[in-house]
């Protein structure tokens, strides 16, 4: 993650988010694919995406299915049926998060409103 | 460039090599390091293997591979705990409670005509405590064999081997029970304790029986819904 608490919140969103628009993912793609979109701004660290992916696992979020890839075992991870529900939820309430932060950062646009 | 499958071996030794014991996380692990590898190849095909893992080590911090573990364990663990709790519950509902109540009834009864009531409360106790440690005697023994035959350890296996965080509550109420003896005439005279008594021994009872047997037994059924890769092993 980029060095910044301010991300930390929003991981298990941004996992979501991914997944939602991807189907399944491995680990490592999810951290290049938010490199990519972020143009190497947002860089999800190794050591926080693992435990986040395992915490979404057990909460019944994600599910994993195994692929033998090249010479080695690939875990993907997939939203669950009520994991895409909960997807729903986040995304709406980052969206809110994001609206009302904007309005407090920069109070001059909510004039346009 | 592909990495080859001495080199997959080479990172399943490095996965040990930095304490991660287990074969379900030195799997997504060493896929990890695995395409960061190959993904610094091709930006610089010059790099040597060596160069390339530690370069990505080095991305997982002071700690490398700790975090992600102990995460794990702790994921994994809530998870046995809600399993154990889940049979628990199934003691209160229909037809195990039945079971529950006869039980309490029985040792309480046994318990309120028997002049050695103390003694038998005791032995029934003591039995439950050698049960336990036969099981874990077991346990440990089966351990060493796969550590000595280098198998592949999963961790919520050794979780449910280990009993979670269970693994002392044999010896927990012991110190209770004996404070109630030492009580015994007051409390075994009354009805009312000796129900209660009855009824937590009971519980206890049930703890020790789903921790020592009823888990280990339904293993296999939690570790294939645990991990997809359990299976493939098995075939």
């Amino acid at each position: 993650m980029k060095n910044s608490q301010l991300y930390k919140g929003s991981l298990n969103t941004i996992i979501m988010k991914l997944l939602e628009e991807n189907g399944k993912m491995y680990g490592y793609e999810i951290t290049q694919k938010v490199k990519i979109i972020t143009h190497g701004e947002l860089n999800i660290t190794e050591g926080a995406l693992y435990p986040a992916l395992h915490k979404l696992e057990a909460e019944g979020i994600l599910d994993v299915e195994i692929a033998k890839v090249d010479n080695r075992m690939r875990k993907y991870y997939k939203l669950t049926e009520s994991g895409q529900k909960e997807t729903v939820n986040r995304l709406a309430e980052l969206e809110d998060f994001i609206r009302n932060m904007q309005s407090l950062v920069n109070p001059k646009s909510n004039l346009e409103f | 460039m592909k990495l080859t499958s001495e080199q997959i071996d080479q990172l399943f030794s490095f996965t040990r090599q930095h304490y991660v014991e287990w074969y379900d996380l030195q799997s997504e692990l060493v896929d990890h390091l695995a395409n960061a590898i190959e993904t610094q190849w091709e930006e610089n095909p010059k790099l040597t293997f060596d160069q390339a893992l530690n370069a990505e080590f080095k991305k997982f911090g002071v700690f490398g591979f700790m975090d992600v573990v102990e995460k794990r364990q702790a994921v994994l663990s809530k998870k046995y705990n809600r399993l154990v709790w889940e049979h628990f519950k199934d003691f209160f509902g229909i037809p195990k409670i039945v079971l529950l109540i006869a039980m309490t009834l029985g040792l309480f009864s046994i318990l309120k005509i028997n002049f050695y009531s103390q003694w038998i409360f005791i032995g029934l106790y003591l039995i439950l405590i050698v049960f336990s440690f036969r099981e874990m005697f077991k346990n440990s023994k089966r351990k060493k064999q796969q550590i000595k035959e280098v198998q592949k350890r999963w961790l919520f296996e050794e979780i449910i081997n280990q009993y979670g965080s269970f693994s002392v509550i044999a010896l927990t109420p012991l110190n209770i029970f004996i404070q109630l003896l030492n009580h015994s005439k007051d409390i075994l005279s009354n009805p009312y304790y000796t129900l209660g008594l009855s009824f937590l021994f009971v519980l206890f009872a049930i703890i020790v029986f789903i921790i020592f047997k009823i888990m280990p037994a339904k293993a296999e059924d939690y570790l294939l819904a645990t991990y997809p890769e359990y299976k493939l092993d098995r075939l």
